[in-house]
């Protein structure tokens, strides 16, 4: 398994009069190579689930495995360097910085990693050739348009070439066509050899033929029907 | 190099690149950031500079003052001191020369200015000490030279001779005594010759209607200079009436009199500084959504909270580096080109002759560094602390709920 959780469960605030379960006694195994679909309403603990498994924090309690590291007591520092090795994220409305140009946005992950400036720019402009936006390369990510924009996230989520690429409600503000598109592209990355996890309450997503399990997260709890 | 420096050197080069490319991208608020703490700097090292440059020049121009000046004091007053107080200085061993001189103000009534007269005789006094040598053109006014001055600038200027050389001022009783220009100091002693109008001992005497046998100083020359003050007790004990004033006590009158000026001016312009730094202080403090969310995204693609801290450090580095250069530089031309035109009101007195002084700071390392010391490390301090809250955002805010 290349994400494995047991028994994760996530509480914010712990101890404080503000206290908040996220999530409580989470079982989860992902396969390498396979893609996963988190559904759930809104606040139903999908984008919890998500950062622990994208190693932003780590659960509160239980065992969380993500590429044969135990995340447990890794202090934050170490997170973030497996994190960089390992996960490739996409987020909700794309979190591209506008002011930006196209490919400074892409090559953003590989510059704490000391990546040369041509060497940043040649693997960017890989990318853009595979998600035929070449073109746009030196234009600011804020006046290209909501299609060019999902495959700048989805090049920025593999300019590392992480292994699990996690997408947080990516078709939230995408229309059919486009949902579509990403799903074609998401199911080429797991052709690819990528493993991928997406958490989403969008039908087209989770109905998708590429996707090989859906998990349902209600309260904080996967729900089994 | 090894490879895992090398990797570190182009990490560096490339958080480097990124807070320039941040700083362009605000470029706005970094370009207003910057000219209001340059403008700072600019007016903390117009000061420093001034101050260092008039300090320089007083020392320089006073030596061509008496090592020891005697003046007769009565009732708390200065009074006319008798010639014949000369034979009681003879017993005093390592005196070398005794000269009279009336120094006095004439009031200019057409032009409400004041000049300095001095009536010298200057055919007493020992080389170097003549003044010869602050000339610009001409003469001093010797003994013989009856209605000789040699001039300031500024007189020149007052009395618009032009390419007249005789100008006429009045005596007491307001009959006119003329006068003929021998000379003109030059602008380089302007502190002191500015103002100034010299001539004979007995056209000082004629102008100012002083009694024969009176004089306002005897100018005590020494031949030692490592026992002037030794001499001056001696003259003190000798002579309790006298008030003594050495070169030593008049040099450090005009340090004291400019270093007290500029610590006031500094003190005003530290306490801008310290409402710019303040401002920086809050500004760092606070985050706008849009800059919350870019160091969430930047933490969710690897940026640690260091790598983040250093982004600001140099985005602040580069703003304050950049300000020291443009304020100093500022400051200079301000000082040697436009001779510090805003703080000669507060540094220069309040004369209505002000001096057209060139000055030209020496720009030494240390009161460099005592600029970036007062400027730079503060707005650091004031920018990068505070960003270590800044940078502390969770990363997880990036993500939706």
């Amino acid at each position: 398994m290349l994400i494995e959780l047991s028994g994760v469960s996530k509480i914010y605030n712990q101890g404080r009069a503000n206290e908040v379960r996220a999530l409580s006694d989470i079982d989860l195994g992902v396969e390498q190579g396979s893609m996963v679909c988190l559904k759930g309403p809104s606040g139903s603990g999908k984008s919890t689930l998500l950062a622990i498994i994208g190693c932003i924090f780590p659960p509160t309690s239980g065992r969380a495995a993500i590429a044969e590291r135990q995340l447990a007591r890794l202090p934050d520092r170490f997170l973030t360097l497996h994190r960089r090795e390992t996960i490739g994220f996409i987020f909700q409305r794309f979190n591209i910085l506008p002011e930006l140009t196209v490919l400074e946005n892409i090559t953003l992950p590989l510059l704490p990693l000391g990546v040369p400036p041509k060497e940043r720019r040649q693997r960017a402009q890989e990318l853009l050739a595979r998600f035929a936006i070449s073109h746009r390369a030196r234009f600011p990510a804020g006046q290209i348009s909501g299609g060019e924009l999902q495959r700048v996230a989805i090049a920025r989520a593999l300019i590392n070439n992480q292994p699990i690429i996690l997408a947080d409600e990516p078709t939230a503000h995408l229309d059919t066509a486009l949902s579509r598109e990403f799903m074609e592209i998401m199911q080429q990355l797991k052709e690819a050899g990528k493993t991928i996890v997406i958490a989403s309450h969008d039908p087209l997503v989770f109905e998708h033929p590429a996707i090989d399990r859906t998990v349902t997260i209600q309260d904080g709890r996967i729900h089994v029907p | 190099m090894t490879a895992m420096a090398q990797r570190n050197l182009e990490k560096q080069l490339n958080i480097l690149d990124y807070a320039l490319s941040s700083l362009w991208r605000r470029r706005l608020k970094s370009l207003s950031v910057l000219l209001v703490f340059a403008a700072v700097i600019f007016l903390l090292a117009s000061f420093q500079m001034v101050t260092k440059a008039l300090s320089d020049k007083a020392r320089e121009v006073l030596v061509h003052t008496p090592e020891i000046t005697l003046q007769k004091m009565s009732v708390g007053r200065q009074e006319a001191i008798p010639l014949a107080y000369r034979d009681r200085l003879a017993g005093i061993f390592g005196i070398r020369r005794v000269v009279p001189r009336i120094w006095g103000y004439y009031f200019d009534e057409v032009r409400l200015a004041n000049y300095t007269v001095m009536g010298m005789a200057v055919e007493e006094m020992p080389d170097g000490a003549r003044l010869d040598t602050a000339l610009a053109s001409g003469t001093m006014p010797g003994p013989a030279g009856q209605g000789l001055v040699a001039i300031g600038q500024s007189i020149k200027k007052a009395l618009a001779l032009e390419g007249r050389t005789t100008f006429s001022l009045f005596r007491p009783d307001l009959s006119l005594k003329a006068f003929e220009v021998s000379g003109e100091f030059s602008p380089d002693t302007d502190i002191l010759t500015n103002d100034l109008v010299v001539m004979n001992l007995a056209d000082a005497r004629d102008l100012f209607a002083i009694p024969a046998g009176l004089v306002t100083d005897l100018c005590v020359y020494v031949a030692n200079p490592q026992e002037i003050d030794t001499i001056a007790k001696k003259i003190s004990e000798t002579m309790p009436s006298v008030r003594v004033l050495t070169r030593p006590q008049i040099q450090k009158t005009y340090q004291v009199v400019f270093g007290w000026r500029s610590g006031f001016g500094s003190i005003c312009l530290l306490t801008a500084l310290a409402a710019f730094v303040i401002l920086a202080w809050d500004k760092a403090s606070g985050l706008s959504p849009e800059e919350r969310r870019e160091i969430a995204i930047l933490k969710v693609l690897g940026w640690q909270t260091s790598d983040i801290l250093v982004v600001r450090f140099w985005e602040s580095v580069i703003v304050s580096g950049l300000a020291c250069v443009v304020g100093m530089t500022a400051a200079y031309i301000h000082v040697v080109y436009f001779a510090a035109s805003l703080f000669r009101p507060v540094l220069m007195g309040w004369s209505v002759l002000r001096p057209d002084l060139h000055l030209l700071p020496r720009l030494a390392a240390g009161d460099i560094l005592l600029t970036l010391a007062f400027t730079v490390i503060p707005y650091l301090a004031a920018t990068v602390i505070p960003a270590w809250r800044s940078a502390t955002v969770p990363a997880d805010s990036a993500l939706g709920g």
